[in-house]
């Protein structure tokens, strides 16, 4: 596979390391997490697995385009309106989460619109450029971003304040009956193959997607699990993890550079972070900004040479978001992850019967194409 | 040209929006030297019980060249208060700057607070203030909190009290230090099966610099036990975080002291029924550096042999001990859990008593391997 | 139209005809007609492959097979042809009612200069000349396939330089040179006079910040460039050359890389790299912790900031950008002094200044460090277009942090790198990580 395929499934799992992911998942360390990820991890990747393959079938064609094909327009609308809100409140839900990081740990003093302003309006303009520069873009940050974020897992697990009796104890709930909650956020983290909906433009070229690779994505998938879950547990005791807000803040502030100019980890770890959770909003957004070029035919809407389509959706985009980061509060931002997380689950779950479906009928309908 | 036309109005927006936010987001600009650094914040229990907590805290007064007056100055600001937030609140009130915790590496608990009970609001403000790091050591001070944070020993440099080169292996690399930070405070509060220890900070009689050999176990709801330098140093053994270690041996007429550079402490805490052994084993590797008689080295074995029952003997004496009194700041408890799956572990009460009556089997294993440059 | 004709419509376009000289040549049964300019002809030329041999051959046709054979032989096709031959230098021959131009082109620009914006200690000290022939002479003799390809262009209104296009057919990209031939094609400049002119004249958006096209002095980055498959517009009388597409990656190499071994070579890259970065962060990385974020720093570093800092009158960015005002008025005057002077000038800002202002306590000790080292650090960057660019973009991240702190410095250097990747140099992407690619194996295509 192309390496840019596995830059989208890493960065979704990786950013959702400060999202409200861990913190779902611990709250639950007593009732069912330890087997919801093991769940989780299988069934993320038969996700992923179902999606490749599909996407894989039709090299450089995306979602809305197959749609067109083979289904009707009540069908294909509401359903890719419904995905267009989904990715972009996935994206809201970083930007919050991210928001309320760097107001609580960073700059105190500025106020939350404006940071919150400054993270849409950085991030809203690089949505609107070519799939080819987005992927590029991803490419740099990401490979910039990598080595520190190897580090910071390589120093936690090198730490000697890192109790394995912790994590073992933590371990043996796995006898739990998977908690449904837990098994959904996890579910989440695979979720990035899903922005092969309009990312396949990009890889025109048949790939090759088997057992290894299978393989590989199901080992980077627990091994990212893994840490998310059970590096906090390690530092901070299982009794009361829930406490923490950020379990991982909480974690990255527990370790010390002793002889590094910035002495806490902490502080690399948000702006280090602080580049994953740009990516995962770029890739989100940028899904649902063309989702919603698609519905609305935005390219469509111009007044003179302005396009004022574009103009509409990012006020729109900054505005809701806006509004949802002012309103909500760090409890309820966890609850409606909750739903959203299942919510999305449940849906990408289904996606693959829609898929055997639509393969059906593209091959139909290649098939009129070459008699005519 | 479309082109033209549209990257120009791109460029104007933005440049009417960076002015816009330049202008709302000038008011949060604050400089360096507006603000105050918290060297290390001591609690104290205060005489007021309207006002139970004194809150002391060190801050750092910067000069403008550190070469040219190297003498350390610090200011202090002293509060009562009922709540820590509170007083902290105001005490920021009476200042003209700004306080910054980000920097402060310590946290000294007075010796009074230890025995009320206050331990958990007091992590509890500490956990959730963000800018208090997470990795600050904590430590009991004696006989309050007030003399050790206001006391500057000889030869402290600037930049760098000398407290902190205590904790961390950062200067000393003590054999009886004990490191404790807060995340590691609040984790082994919480968690059944193991018990808070934190190093006592004393300063020594004619009041020259620190003394800090001792320890303190604070088990949840009972009263605090403390440690002496040589138990403190058993329980760093234990704990796998003593780097080099002396450690005398006096038994069958010879007295000598050995260097312990490598210590490899293993245990298993196992079950049966009620019925628990903690099985303990440890390998060390060292050489003799000082002897009272001459010694042979063909004798090493001898000496090996001598040295493992002289370990074996203080460490049972210890956990004896502390099986006695109901401490386990070790993590046997955890050990336990770590391998018993959830619907058999003991519940905190059923655990105590197990403890109280548990076996304990040591098994030392040394390896001298020189007697030192003469024999 | 004769020959004959054809001479005298040419006489009439000058109005000055001081210049423009008219010979007739006749003696026995040879006959010719001559026509050049003094100024511009090399006379010795003239004096020894026309004039000498007019009367040393015997008859009209030796003598004129004779011109037909010189190199410098060309045929006349049309009218305002011959006048443009008559301004660059030839000589117009009329004989037997045939024009010919044959080129006698005096250049005293035509030696090769050393390099003195790209200078390297390795590697060829010559870079190209203001003379266009001498420097397709150059490429073409360092540069030996059939496929070089050289296009003339004549472009610019008024003074009507001669533009060529250097590409190697066999590996240039189709799609950049297809759309460096329309927009060269749209040029309406009046008068040309450099080759990195060309930057802006084909590049469509108004406001752009980094370049599109990468200008050398160095034959050996001329031909490493070819053989890259970049396309190379060279103008005459201009002693630089414009290469597109350009990309980040090639304003970032020397061409020094290849000629140390790999290990030394890959140090001075890092180097190189940590260069640019240092210089665009550390002026915020400045501001951001003084004034925002004092805590992310190890504890003694943030001390001494303090300390330095005190008694300094103004908030940590006016102290940065007056620092860095400073520091770019003097950059700019060493550019404008003679050589002689601009060391003077030198000493004088960076030596005496510096120590003065942190003696007036208007600016603290690391504030100075800092300036020294983002200074230094800039010349690093080895094309001088890119350092300009950098310049610009620091100014706005000193802009974000001042708003934002560390966490405006870490978007805004988000943004920059966006706005890097979106740009494009004539179809290329301009910021890629892998940009060339053997082969068209590529898993990926672009949309």
């Amino acid at each position: 596979m192309s390496r840019f395929y596995y830059y989208l499934i890493l960065i979704n799992m990786i950013a959702n390391i400060i999202s409200a992911v861990p913190t779902i998942l611990l709250r639950y360390s007593e009732d069912g997490s330890v087997s919801a990820l093991i769940l989780g991890v299988f069934l993320g990747t038969v996700i992923v697995v179902f999606f490749t393959k599909f996407f894989n079938a039709f090299p450089g064609i995306t979602f809305p385009e197959m749609l067109v094909q083979t289904t009707k327009k009540w069908f294909y609308y509401p359903l890719l309106f419904l995905m267009a809100i989904m990715w972009f409140l996935a994206g809201v839900s970083t930007l919050i989460t991210y928001t309320f990081l760097l107001i609580r740990f960073f700059t105190p003093d500025i106020p939350l619109t404006l940071m919150g302003l400054t993270l849409v309006l950085s991030v809203i303009f690089g949505c609107f450029m070519k799939t080819d520069r987005v992927l590029y873009t991803i490419e740099i940050v990401f490979l910039i971003n990598f080595p520190i974020i190897v580090f910071i897992i390589f120093k936690a697990y090198t730490s000697k304040d890192l109790n394995w009796d912790f994590i073992k104890e933590a371990m043996l709930h796995v006898v739990e009956m998977p908690n449904v909650n837990a098994v959904a956020a996890c579910i989440f983290l695979s979720l990035g193959v899903v922005n092969l909906v309009i990312f396949n433009r990009f890889f025109t070229h048949k790939q090759h997607f088997g057992l290894k690779q299978i393989i590989v994505i199901a080992f980077i998938a627990s091994a990212t699990i893994f840490t998310t879950y059970f590096v906090p547990i390690g530092f901070h005791g299982i009794k009361e993890i829930d406490e923490l807000v950020y379990p991982w803040i909480a974690t990255s502030d527990s370790m010390r550079m002793r002889f590094f100019l910035i002495e806490r980890l902490i502080y690399v770890f948000l702006l280090l972070y602080l580049g994953m959770a740009f990516l995962s909003i770029l890739i989100h957004w940028h899904v649902s900004v063309e989702l919603f070029k698609f519905i609305f035919k935005l390219e469509k809407w111009k007044y003179k040479d302005l396009n004022i389509g574009y103009g509409i959706l990012i006020l729109l985009f900054a505005a809701s978001s806006l509004f949802i980061i002012l309103t909500l509060s760090e409890y309820q931002l966890f609850r409606y992850s909750v739903y959203f997380f299942n919510l999305t689950a449940v849906i990408f779950f289904l996606m693959p019967f829609l898929f055997l479906w639509i393969r059906r009928r593209m091959k139909g309908a290649d098939k009129t194409k070459g008699e005519n | 040209m479309p082109t033209k036309q549209k990257g120009k109005t791109r460029f104007f927006v933005l440049i009417a929006l960076s002015f816009l936010l330049f202008l709302s987001g000038c008011g949060e600009f604050k400089d360096i030297d507006k603000m105050v650094f918290v060297s290390m914040i001591g609690i104290d229990k205060s005489d007021n019980p309207k006002k139970p907590y004194k809150i002391i805290l060190k801050l750092y007064v910067p000069t403008s060249s550190f070469r040219q007056n190297p003498t350390p100055q610090y200011s202090y600001l002293i509060k009562d208060g009922e709540t820590l937030a509170e007083t902290i609140a105001i005490l920021e009130a009476h200042l003209d700057k700004e306080l910054d915790f980000g920097h402060s590496k310590l946290i000294v608990l007075g010796e009074k607070m230890m025995e009320d009970e206050k331990n958990k609001e007091i992590l509890d403000f500490l956990i959730r203030r963000p800018d208090i790091q997470m990795i600050s050591y904590v430590a009991m001070g004696r006989p309050n909190a007030e003399e050790i944070v206001k006391f500057v020993p000889n030869g402290e440099t600037s930049l760098q009290p000398t407290l902190f080169n205590y904790f961390g292996n950062t200067g000393a690399e003590s054999s009886f230090i004990i490191t404790t930070h807060l995340f590691d405070f609040r984790r082994t509060m919480n968690e059944y099966g193991i018990d808070p220890i934190l190093p006592i900070v004393e300063i020594n009689e004619p009041g020259s610099h620190f003394i800090i050999d001792k320890s303190i176990i604070l088990a949840k709801d009972r009263i605090p036990y403390e440690l002496d330098a040589e138990k403190t140093l058993f329980v760093k053994i234990l704990a796998d975080s003593a780097k080099s270690v002396f450690f005398t041996v006096e038994r069958e007429g010879e007295h000598f002291v050995t260097r312990l550079d490598n210590i490899k402490p293993k245990y298993r805490v196992e079950r049966d029924g009620n019925q628990v052994t903690i099985r303990i084993k440890i390998k060390l590797t060292g050489i003799i550096t000082e002897s009272r008689n001459t010694l042979d080295n063909r004798k090493l074995p001898e000496y090996n042999r001598m040295l493992e029952q002289e370990m074996k003997e203080k460490l049972n004496a210890l956990i004896d001990e502390m099986k006695m009194k109901g401490y386990d700041p070790f993590g046997f408890g955890l050990r336990l859990q770590s391998h018993t799956l959830p619907k058999d572990r003991m519940t905190d009460q059923e655990w105590r008593t197990a403890f109280k009556n548990a076996k304990v089997e040591v098994v030392v294993k040394s390896n001298l391997k020189s007697t030192g440059s003469i024999q | 139209m004769t020959s004959q004709e054809t001479l005298s419509w040419v006489i009439s376009q000058f109005n000055d005809t001081s210049e423009v000289i008219q010979k007739h040549l006749n003696y026995g049964n040879k006959q010719a007609t001559l026509l050049f300019i003094k100024t511009l002809i090399d006379q010795e030329l003239y004096q020894k492959y026309i004039i000498n041999p007019f009367f040393e051959l015997p008859s009209q046709e030796q003598y004129h097979l004779y011109l037909t054979m010189l190199p410098q032989f060309q045929e006349v096709p049309s009218k305002e042809k011959a006048l443009q031959f008559l301004l660059e230098g030839n000589v117009l021959v009329a004989i037997q009612e045939k024009l010919y131009s044959i080129d006698f082109k005096l250049s005293k620009n035509s030696d090769v200069n050393s390099t003195s914006v790209e200078t390297t200690i390795h590697g060829s000290e010559l870079a190209l000349s203001d003379n266009l022939m001498t420097n397709i002479n150059i490429i073409r003799s360092s540069y030996h396939q059939p496929s070089l390809t050289i296009e003339y262009y004549l472009k610019g209104e008024v003074n009507r330089p001669k533009v060529a296009l250097v590409y190697d057919q066999k590996k240039v990209r189709k799609k950049a040179l297809q759309m460096i031939k329309e927009k060269l094609d749209r040029i309406d400049k009046q008068v040309i006079t450099e080759a990195y002119e060309f930057n802006n004249f084909l590049n469509d958006k108004r406001f752009s910040l980094f370049p599109q096209m990468i200008l050398t002095e160095r034959p050996d980055r001329v031909v490493y460039n070819l053989a890259g498959g970049k396309v190379v517009l060279l103008v005459d009388g201009s002693p630089q050359c414009m290469m597109a597409p350009a990309v980040f990656f090639d304003f970032l190499t020397t061409m020094e890389d290849d000629y140390h071994t790999l290990l030394i070579s890959y140090y001075l890259k890092l180097l190189r790299y940590l260069g640019i970065f240092l210089c665009i962060l550390l002026p915020g990385i400045y501001i951001g912790a003084a004034s925002f974020s004092p805590e992310v720093f190890r504890t003694e570093l943030m001390l001494t900031i303090a300390g330095s800092r005190m008694g300094v009158p103004f908030t940590s960015f006016v102290e940065v950008l007056f620092m860095l005002f400073f520091m770019e008025l003097l950059l700019e005057a060493s550019i404008r002094l003679p050589k002689a002077i601009s060391a003077t000038a030198a000493t004088v800002g960076g030596l005496i200044l510096g120590t003065a202002v942190t003696e007036a306590a208007l600016a603290s000790n690391i504030m100075v460090i800092i300036i020294s080292a983002v200074a230094i650090s800039t010349f690093v960057i080895p094309v001088n277009e890119m350092a300009f660019a950098i310049r610009i973009v620091r100014f706005l991240l000193i802009l974000t942090t001042s708003i934002f702190g560390l966490a405006g410095l870490t978007l805004g250097l988000l943004c920059i790198i966006m706005y890097l990747v979106n740009l494009s140099s004539f179809g290329e992407p301009f910021l890629r990580l892998y940009n060339y690619r053997k082969g068209d194996k590529n898993s990926e295509g672009q949309a």
